[in-house]
């Protein structure tokens, strides 16, 4: 029997030096990971007590410079206006691309402008919208609204591109079955493809919702700057992102350290609606 | 529910429905109709803005003259945003550089190397990574990362002074650091789709190689690598397209200095960050209003090219796809993954 | 099954809003049982304003001890350019810029109205530095100053420096310029002042909000981004506003004034600048430069510039109701806010004078023709 050639000692070597090279690459990588996490938890965990969540910037010039609160409460509401916004109609856009445009040429055109909608940096949004609704005074100058309209800008495409590719893993066959039993395509829609890709939907969506909370300058010449807190979105608000941004550069350490401290409470939001996401698409019901 | 009638043959009659019931499937078709050319006019019309409102510094200054005369002074009204544009090719090449081959090692060895166990939670960390915002990254890269390397950056730009580019006066804030933090942000995005793709190598194929003998790394190179190229190269092309248009992260550790750095470790400016910057204080002349417009008009066309290739390099690695798996598309041209990392 | 995940999820997301809701409504409550002080109008007003940001800290310190009558008082320190541009934008109801308009300015804002100018305070420009080995205040010169801003010094131990401070041990590190990357009330008062002295900075950079710096230095936006840059880099020299660099721990220099002495900027120095300045009828004073003997050179007023009309250039009744209100407030209690003890804001406050011709143009305001 002839003997099968053995591996030489050089290729051997190669072979182990590239595989320790690629695990050592790897945990190159996860290096920023670590530092960020590490150093968010400690400098702005650290900032984290009653008075940090429930009063607000002050502006005072000594002294305790204010929580966070206004910062939070404002995120909150921005974003989920910008959510009420770009879900539906991203969805919508979706389900018209999937149940009736398919192939079609204006559907591959819609799809076409919608990928590239992901492509433009954000910042065109917000100037988009300073364009078209700060300059012309529409509805007040800067007010919280016209932020969650940038952030639905940039939300829309995520919802809508992520929701295609569910709505398109929901079985012909379910559909054709209800068809076939004397449903309207519209009680098919609602009844049977919409339940079915719902968790992937939920998904798309937080995902979408983790983006724009995140997000910064769309923020920037839309809302404005305000330090306490206001529910009217008709008013200049304050967020979480455009507080961190303001904090960052100030030579207060006191201020600095609030700017940690807001920042760990942003990925943290952010973190924990990605959990969620995760944990809808393990439960989906589609592949 | 509609009333049930018996479906006795031939009884055509009892199956077709009333055109009044038939009107919420109309309402319903002709609304997400509605929906989408309302979205699709909405870009239409944020493009038609854009040039519209850039034509002024484009007729005063050239279109050529604008985007390639290095002379950005706001208090003489003269516009031209060369350095812009170097500082975001220079940061979005530094970003390819240095992340897509820690992008592309990493998924190389989350698919093929790591132990099974370590491979899920490996891999949600480097996503991880996606999920930290940009303003969070600034932060970081302003108060932790600019500090720290400094002194390094220092020393090797005095050992390597010979190099040209590289040597003078660290103050900080560079082009090198904004660079770098891009590298990091593009990593997610990268890592993730080439994992998809090299997931995707058909196993016969790596199966042949090690029949014939090769070692592992030999079966990569040989056959995991060739055949994930036009997908690889297309995640990072996405990664460019995201490493181009960032804007708050590279706004705080690059420096705002509009002039072309004699050296990587000097201050620069990217088109991103001088909209965010000077936007405030230009949106009420209109030539400075129009050059800063001007300057998110050349990024966003950037972009759409290369966006544009991205597409289309993955696009060819999922037809490919295709005719080996015979039919269950990926989820790469699809989006998820892209969602998921939040491109 | 469907109904069920989604409503958990649009529980949670009630939830969450609820409980910021709760929060909310336990703070408007509080906020309106307390009725304000002595100012007429006592429905909560909000007004928005922008600009200098050498005077941000004392709008701040105000917005913040208004709040408690009722007034929301929104500034965004964004720099004098920006706060003039938001101003004839109407993007904003009131615009705090330390140069007065420009007569060019004046003409473009004209579109609206007439705008006003009120003098507020006094801030002193510091030159800030941050060497370490260096423990008494440098002594510098316009001259010299204009030549270590446009580059033509590049040493901390160059013989122009030395000659102005024998005995003091200089090191040879590279000297890092801090300007601002924004346009700047504080450039415009430090940039007249160099090109007071300084004939080459005035041909080659000149005056104004927005100047062309050499390249190779570092730009910061606003006061506290200056500051910051220079805390953070050994060897750096920078124009901050006093206010930040007490607050920031910066040590600067003692610069030489009008008559020939080298004063540091103490609030009396500050004073001194206001002292003797002559005042035109429109109140569109300037301190830099002095002549005052006691005075420090580079000091810099700051205005808020509103229109006479406001409601007619756009500004809603309530906001110029709210925008008097602050007036009002500024002129009685604020002003006794800034001085040089320790729980006031280190600026110099308005001279009787100039106080009492404030208060005379705060009362030809109007709202549509009506007095407010």
């Amino acid at each position: 029997m002839t003997e099968i050639p053995r591996i030489s000692a050089g290729r051997r070597r190669k072979d182990k030096f590239m595989r320790a090279l690629l695990g050592v690459a790897t945990a190159v990588a996860l290096v920023p990971l670590v530092l960020i996490i590490y150093y968010l938890i400690y400098k702005g965990a650290g900032q984290w007590s009653g008075r940090f969540f429930t009063t607000d910037p002050n502006g005072n010039f000594l002294g305790y410079p204010g929580g966070i609160r206004s910062a939070i409460l404002g995120t909150v509401e921005i974003v989920a206006l910008a959510t009420a916004i770009s879900v539906p109609l991203g969805i919508g856009v979706a389900l018209y691309l999937v149940e009736y445009g398919k192939k079609s040429l204006f559907a591959n055109v819609i799809r076409y402008f919608v990928d590239v909608m992901t492509g433009v940096p954000s910042i065109v949004f917000g100037l988009f919208i300073y364009i078209v609704l700060i300059v012309s005074h529409v509805g007040g100058n800067f007010t919280g609204w016209k932020g969650s309209v940038a952030l639905a800008l940039l939300m829309l495409p995520i919802v809508a591109r992520s929701a295609e590719v569910v709505l398109n893993l929901v079985p012909t066959d379910l559909r054709e079955a209800a068809l076939a039993l004397g449903a309207p395509r519209w009680r098919v829609v609602t009844r049977v493809v919409l339940p079915t890709a719902a968790s992937g939907l939920v998904t798309g969506s937080l995902l979408a919702i983790a983006r724009g909370a995140g997000e910064t300058a769309p923020l920037l010449f839309t809302v404005g700057v305000a330090n306490g807190l206001t529910f009217n979105l008709s008013q200049q608000m304050n967020t979480l992102p455009t507080q961190i941004f303001t904090d960052v550069t100030s030579p207060r350490d006191a201020i600095v350290a609030r700017a940690w401290g807001a920042a760990v409470t942003l990925v943290a939001m952010i973190l924990i609606l990605n959990l969620i996401a995760r944990a809808a698409q393990r439960r989906s019901r589609l592949a | 529910m509609e009333a049930h009638t018996p479906v006795s043959g031939g009884d055509r009659q009892a199956l077709e429905r009333s055109p009044l019931a038939r009107l919420p499937d109309q309402i319903m078709k002709w609304g997400l109709l509605g929906v989408s050319v309302a979205v699709l006019a909405l870009i239409a019309f944020f493009f038609i803005e854009l040039i519209d409102q850039s034509s002024l510094a484009f007729n005063r200054f050239g279109v050529f003259g604008f985007v390639f005369h290095n002379r950005w002074i706001p208090s003489r009204l003269v516009f031209g945003a060369a350095a812009m544009l170097f500082g975001t090719a220079v940061t979005s090449a530094i970003a390819l550089i240095i992340g897509v081959p820690v992008a592309v090692a990493t998924a190389l060895y989350l698919t093929e190397l790591s132990p099974q166990r370590a491979r899920v939670p490996l891999t949600i960390l480097v996503d991880l990574l996606a999920a930290v915002p940009s303003v969070v990254y600034g932060l970081w890269g302003y108060l932790f990362l600019i500090p720290k390397l400094k002194p390094a950056e220092q020393w090797f730009a005095d050992t390597f002074s010979f190099i040209p580019y590289v040597s003078g006066h660290v103050a900080g804030p560079s082009i090198f650091i904004a660079g770098l933090i891009l590298a990091i942000m593009i990593l997610p995005i990268v890592s993730a789709i080439s994992r998809e793709v090299i997931s995707t190598v058909p196993s016969e194929h790596r199966e042949a190689a090690l029949a014939l003998g090769a070692t592992r790394w030999e079966m990569i190179r040989m056959a995991v690598l060739p055949y994930s190229r036009p997908g690889i190269t297309g995640g990072a092309m996405l990664g460019l397209g995201r490493a181009l248009g960032e804007t708050i992260a590279v706004l705080l550790v690059i420096g705002d200095d509009p002039a072309i750095s004699h050296f990587i470790f000097g201050q620069g400016y990217s088109l991103a960050a001088v909209i965010a910057n000077e936007f405030g204080e230009g949106s009420n002349i209109p030539i400075y209003r129009s050059a800063l417009l001007a300057c998110g008009l050349v990024l966003f066309v950037l972009t759409l090219f290369v966006n544009g290739f991205a597409r289309a390099y993955v696009l060819r690695g999922e037809r490919r796809m295709f005719r080996h798996r015979g039919g269950h598309s990926g989820a790469i041209g699809g989006g998820e993954v892209e969602a998921a990392v939040g491109v | 099954m469907f109904t069920s995940r989604i409503s958990a999820v649009l529980a949670t997301a009630a939830a969450a809003l609820g409980v910021a809701a709760c929060g909310s409504s336990s703070n408007t409550t509080s906020n309106s049982t307390k009725s304000p002080s002595g100012a007429a109008g006592a429905a909560p007003a909000t007004i928005n304003g922008a600009g200098s940001t050498l005077a941000a800290p004392i709008y701040e310190q105000w917005g913040s001890n208004l709040k408690s009558q009722g007034l929301t008082v929104n500034y965004s320190a964004v720099g004098s350019g920006t706060g003039v541009a938001d101003l004839e934008a109407g993007t904003v109801d009131f615009a705090g810029s330390d140069p007065p308009l420009a007569t060019a300015d004046i003409a473009a804002a004209k579109k609206k109205g007439t705008p006003v100018h009120f003098p507020m305070a006094f801030g002193a420009i510091t030159v800030s530095y941050n060497l370490p080995g260096t423990k008494t205040p440098l002594k510098l010169s316009g001259k010299v100053l204009g030549d270590i801003f446009d580059a033509s010094v590049t040493k901390w131990n160059s013989p122009e420096i030395m000659a102005l401070n024998p005995g003091v041990s200089l090191p040879a590190t590279t000297i890092t310029v801090v300007h601002r990357s924004d346009s700047s009330g504080t450039t415009d008062g430090f940039t007249t002042f160099l090109s007071d002295y300084n004939p080459t900075f005035k041909k080659k950079i000149a005056h104004g909000k927005l100047v062309p710096w050499p390249s190779g230095e570092v730009g910061a936006a606003k006061n506290a981004g200056v500051a910051a840059a220079i805390k953070q880099t050994s060897g750096a020299v920078g124009y901050v506003e006093q206010a930040y660099a007490i607050q920031n721990g910066l040590v600067y220099a003692s610069v030489q004034n009008k008559a020939g002495k080298y004063v540091l900027p103490t609030i009396p120095a500050t004073s001194a600048a206001a002292n003797g300045v002559k005042v035109p009828p429109d109140l569109r004073i300037t301190t830099i430069n002095s002549p005052n003997p006691a005075a420090y050179p580079i000091v810099s007023q700051t205005f808020i510039i509103v229109y006479q009309d406001m409601c007619k250039a756009g500004v809603s009744s309530s906001a110029a109701k709210g925008v008097h209100e602050f007036l009002d407030y500024a002129l009685t209690t604020g002003e006794s806010e800034l001085g040089p003890n320790s729980n006031q804001l280190p600026y110099a406050p308005l001279t009787p004078a100039l106080k009492a011709d404030d208060k005379k143009q705060l009362a030809t305001l109007k709202c549509n023709g009506a007095p407010l």
